[in-house]
């Protein structure tokens, strides 16, 4: 529910520019802060790379999740996209990461954002599902996917 | 506390519609002569499952089960804030595991006459019906379930009990 009722369009990009994981990253952030969602871009990306540096959040089957904490979001921050090339996310698979979804929440808030991050996860379970936002023609097909799921 | 309705539980979890719930649960239990308590829980299931999708690492869990359990404290002493504003001493559980499971447990070993639970949202997927754990909870505890809806409104009747 945490993330299913924060899905619109605006959060959304099909298809994905950046080539490489940093690129990525950074592209989702500049997402949510053309929605208005994040107060920092910078503190927020440096949030998503220092937990990156831990470990990388490419899961099998061509999805990533990258997430921080940070105080540059007021409330749990959802951005989606997804990439037509594949990008290289240091995957447990080893195979490229085509769909991503940047999770970014205030501190005071990890109800919300493992709520989110569980919802996801147990979306990664569906490869029929996951291979369907692959191949998503935009924002909007997304969008309706995630909501009528 | 000898009225129809004898011992009532709000569940909180942090949402505006939980602590609508609150308020609700503080008028029903004022005007029946309830006592009232709130739960919440620490989602220690959840965080599991985070860790063997490798979502989270290991250390991850930990630091967000801390996080978790700063947050529940809150919820529950704005619970009872909400509580004694109307002259209704709270009582708090927390728990940890299963959010269903532990609402489920509390209902049955406190002998619990009725659940009260926030709004759910109105966006939700077929996998958020299949998985919510609110829902889990309404359809298992062996009690009544009273949905508060209306916030606005839920604030005007709050704000008329004396």
């Amino acid at each position: 529910m945490a993330l299913v009722e924060r899905i619109e369009e605006r959060i959304v990009k099909v298809p994905l520019e950046s080539a490489t994981r940093d690129g990525v990253i950074d592209e989702l952030v500049g997402v949510l802060a053309a929605a208005g969602l994040i107060t920092d871009r910078e503190a927020a990306r440096a949030a998503v790379m220092e937990r990156e540096a831990k470990g990388s959040t490419g899961l099998a089957e061509g999805i990533a999740v990258p997430h921080g904490k940070t105080p540059a979001v007021k409330d749990l921050a959802v951005a989606i996209g997804v990439s037509r090339e594949g990008v290289d996310f240091g995957a447990m698979d080893g195979l490229p990461s085509r769909l991503f979804f940047l999770i970014m929440a205030p501190p005071d808030k990890a109800g919300p954002h493992i709520e989110a991050l569980a919802e996801i996860a147990r979306m990664a379970r569906s490869k029929a599902f996951c291979r369907a936002l692959v191949g998503a023609g935009d924002a909007r097909e997304v969008v309706e996917l995630l909501r009528g799921d | 506390m000898d009225g129809p309705l004898r011992k009532l539980l709000v569940y909180v979890d942090g949402s505006e519609g939980s602590f609508d719930a609150v308020r609700l649960a503080v008028v029903l239990a004022r005007t029946f002569g309830a006592s009232l308590r709130a739960i919440a829980v620490v989602d220690t299931r959840a965080l599991g499952e985070l860790v063997q999708a490798r979502i989270f690492l290991e250390a991850e869990r930990e630091e967000y089960r801390r996080d978790l359990e700063g947050d529940v404290g809150r919820y529950l002493r704005r619970a009872q804030d909400i509580g004694r504003r109307k002259g209704l001493e709270v009582e708090v559980k927390r728990a940890q595991g299963s959010v269903s499971a532990e609402i489920k447990a509390c209902v049955l070993e406190c002998g619990i006459d009725l659940l009260v639970v926030g709004e759910m949202a109105q966006v939700r997927s077929r996998r958020d019906e299949l998985y919510d754990e609110v829902d889990r909870a309404m359809r298992t505890v062996p009690c009544s379930v009273f949905v508060a809806k209306n916030g606005d409104r839920i604030e005007e009747i709050y704000d008329h009990l004396d």
